[in-house]
């Protein structure tokens, strides 16, 4: 203890130093050699997806002689964390899923920072372009190029409750319009038990617009941006969607009731006091799981057109799959992408365990889409799915994505509080010049980021 | 020699002087530490607010393009405007709740105070992420059981869309924050509360105050302190507000209808890691920083100026 004693500056610094030192022998002996880096890293957000993924990858690995990681990440943290990790050169998986409206955030700034492999001309070359919904590549084009392999469609359809619309005496065959479906839905969306409160809507219908007004603005061909990633959401078709919008939500004759999400959902339908709610490929999956207790007695139907003989459906939603820059391997990612995508020996089973259309039209024709699925009153939902497909409507991409939706809100939410203190008054001139104001928004956040692609140090 | 020893007075033992490189070395991992985790960041930061940026590695010099964008934005007005009422709600109605919970319980006996400690503190312990969850479903239109209570109360609330229709979603948010923070900020009343030197209180009875005149100019000046602390950090805190419209409002990135549940960390947040400007981002940190810092100034002064009477 003399030692300690007679230690430079005291005991004090004499221990300091035998923990540093302590901690720095601990960290040497327990630290391991870095496992060797797989040939391909793939990262998804999707549970359906990881385990689609981790029973087919091993006969890829098999057919090539390589070692493929799979990954699952929370999808906020994966973008925003693989965007920076793209931008500032660390290490990337080589191959990445993300959601709609997501390809904005990482092809945003000069051309030159996108750390995403451009796969327009491999498209091109495999032949996959034909093979493919061509309207789905729009979600995953920015400036003319393919940056994505879409995953999926995602049209849209109503599910319904089948006993109670049929007990009312609907023939749903019969609602293929909006003019029809609202005609219906004023006369069974009523107060049933006279205490002033409806009881029974016609259609589940969020009430500040968001993802269903979109749907509905993708359906009659409207866009949040066009081609170019320039705003077009300020149209008259636009404004005359929102007054529709608002008569079915806010007006004396409304049909539409919000449900939320999830729970309250399958608990409004199983009640009784909604009778239709949207429903893409995906969510068919969700409700059926989320609400056995109506299996046999929902059903499917195309959304009712805008205009007679016009488009039934719409589309919701979707995943990409991007192929970083960075990646050491672009052939393998490239195969491992179509492999993942698009082979039909898996599709199926994918399709079964999902409802989630691919696609690859090719794919439509396996029998696993051609099987009556009982919770939907035994209709064929997969050829359902796909008869519509073709016609699921395009969605652009900007670097402002979210901006240009929150600004659609924007307009459309200002615009109901007007129409709650004026009423039909001067409720268009309103909405248009909601429209207009939000649109120049968007395009002052956007005009930013060209000073990013003049300016770059 | 007069026989009496002068008493010398004895003098501390003089710190020992170090020379050399010693010292500097035991404070070199503080140094380094400091400068590379807080120091450079923060300079960092600052210059950042001059630049926009997409990521950590590309950006261009745009002056203070980004403060004359931020003050020309009525987004970002709205979300000072939101979070300045926000913070106004957290001063004038929770406090003021957390003060009567802390006065109730005080006048309690030991344990009715520490279960009753333990069941307001409580939904602290869960996190803001998951009171944000449970609150979107309490708040579900028709089957939500705040919304069914209001209707059982009041007559009113069963149809109430507290987060898809815009003069409901701050009214919400407050709610909620009610139900969070509340028990939190009762426990530093009630042990200010304890502290208080009872004698004083009941000199006062004995020359005849009523109980609001006890509190107002014996309880409450004794426990200043402890109050200007808390109203310091329940500012802050409203200022800093994140999570709760975050998950709240989820589906439109925390911002609500017509931005009504928009407060400036939200809009921090969209900016620097949605749409990758980190520059306008470091730019609302500041504004924040210096909305904040000059309120707790104030504060901090009028907290003087109150002990000064």
């Amino acid at each position: 203890m003399r030692f300690v004693s007679n230690f430079p500056y005291g005991r004090a610094p004499f221990w300091l130093l035998v923990i540093a030192l302590v901690s720095l022998g601990l960290r040497v002996v327990t630290a391991r050699g870095r496992e060797a880096r797989p040939d391909l890293v793939v990262v998804t957000h999707t549970e359906a997806q990881f385990d689609a993924y981790r029973k087919a990858i091993p006969r890829f690995e098999r057919d090539h002689g390589v070692k493929v990681q799979l990954q699952f990440a929370n999808w906020a943290s994966l973008q925003a964390r693989l965007q920076n990790a793209i931008l500032a050169g660390t290490e990337v998986p080589d191959l990445a899923e993300v959601f709609a409206g997501s390809l904005g955030f990482f092809t945003r700034g000069p051309v030159e920072d996108i750390g995403l492999l451009d796969l327009t001309d491999r498209l091109h070359a495999d032949g996959l372009t034909q093979r493919l919904v061509q309207s789905r590549l729009s979600l995953w084009s920015t400036r003319g190029r393919v940056y994505a392999l879409p995953h999926d469609v995602h049209p849209v359809m109503l599910a319904y409750r089948r006993d109670l619309v049929e007990a009312l005496g609907i023939d749903v065959s019969k609602l293929d319009t909006w003019d029809k479906f609202v005609e219906v839905g004023r006369q069974v969306s009523r107060d049933l038990d006279g205490d002033g409160i409806i009881d029974r809507y016609m259609l589940d219908m969020r009430y500040d617009g968001n993802w269903a007004l979109q749907i509905l603005l993708f359906q009659r061909g409207g866009q949040v941006f066009d081609p170019q990633g320039e705003v077009a959401f300020a149209t008259e078709d636009t404004a005359q969607l929102i007054r529709w919008y608002l008569e079915q939500t806010r007006g004396p004759h409304r049909i539409g009731y919000e449900c939320g999400w999830g729970q309250p959902v399958v608990k409004a339908m199983t009640d009784g006091l909604v009778l239709f709610h949207w429903a893409p490929d995906w969510r068919s999956w969700i409700f059926a799981d989320e609400a056995p207790a109506l299996s046999g007695k929902m059903a499917l139907m195309p959304l009712p057109a805008w205009t007679p003989g016009g488009r039934r459906t719409s589309t919701w939603g979707g995943t990409g799959l991007m192929i970083m820059k960075q990646t050491r391997h672009p052939d393998l990612a490239w195969e491992l992408a179509k492999y993942l995508y698009f082979d039909t020996a898996e599709l199926g089973q994918r399709f079964l365990a999902t409802n989630i259309l691919p696609p690859l039209k090719d794919a439509w024709n396996l029998p696993e889409f051609d099987k009556p699925f009982p919770y939907y009153s035994n209709q064929r939902v997969g050829q359902m799915y796909a008869a519509l497909a073709p016609d699921a409507p395009p969605v652009y991409s900007s670097s402002v994505d979210d901006a240009g939706r929150l600004g659609l809100d924007r307009a459309f939410n200002r615009s109901a509080e007007y129409y709650a203190r004026h009423g039909e008054a001067g409720l268009l001139d309103e909405i248009r010049s909601e429209l207009a104001v939000a649109a120049d928004d968007v395009r002052r956040l956007a005009r930013r980021e060209k000073i990013l692609a003049k300016g770059k140090l | 020699m007069s026989g009496s020893v002068a008493q010398r007075p004895v003098r501390p033992p003089s710190r020992p002087r170090y020379k050399g490189k010693a010292p500097y070395l035991f404070l070199s991992p503080y140094l380094v530490l400091t400068t590379a985790f807080f120091a450079v960041p923060f300079v960092n930061a600052i210059l950042l607010a001059f630049y926009e940026t997409n990521g950590p590695r590309s950006r261009a010099f745009v002056g203070l393009a980004n403060f004359v964008y931020l003050f020309t934005d009525s987004v970002f007005r709205r979300a000072l405007f939101n979070t300045t009422v926000f913070a106004l709600v957290s001063v004038f109605v929770q406090l003021p709740l957390s003060m009567a919970l802390a006065l109730l319980l005080n006048s309690g006996g030991d344990r009715v105070k520490g279960f009753f400690r333990l069941v307001f503190f409580s939904p602290n312990l869960v996190g803001q992420v998951l009171v944000g969850i449970l609150f979107g479903v309490l708040f579900t239109p028709r089957y939500g059981l705040i919304n069914r209570g209001f209707q059982m109360v009041l007559h009113w609330g069963l149809e109430a869309r507290w987060l898809s229709e815009p003069r409901l979603i701050m009214p919400a948010i407050v709610l909620t924050s009610l139900w969070l923070w509340v028990g939190f900020n009762m426990i530093y009343f009630l042990a200010a509360l304890q502290t208080v030197d009872k004698t004083l209180q009941e000199a006062a009875r004995i020359d005849g105050a009523s109980p609001w005149q006890i509190f107002w100019h014996v309880t409450l000046p004794s426990m200043r302190h402890v109050v200007i602390f808390v109203v310091i950090m329940s500012v802050i805190g409203s200022y800093q507000l994140f999570e709760l419209p975050l998950t709240l409002l989820s589906e439109s990135y925390g911002y609500g209808a017509n931005d009504a549940g928009l407060t400036l960390i939200t809009y921090l947040n969209y900016n620097a890691f949605r749409c990758g400007d980190l520059g306008l981002g470091s730019a609302v940190g500041w504004v924040v920083a210096l909305i904040i810092f000059v309120i707790s100034l104030v504060q901090i002064r009028l907290g003087r100026l109150a002990e000064e009477d």
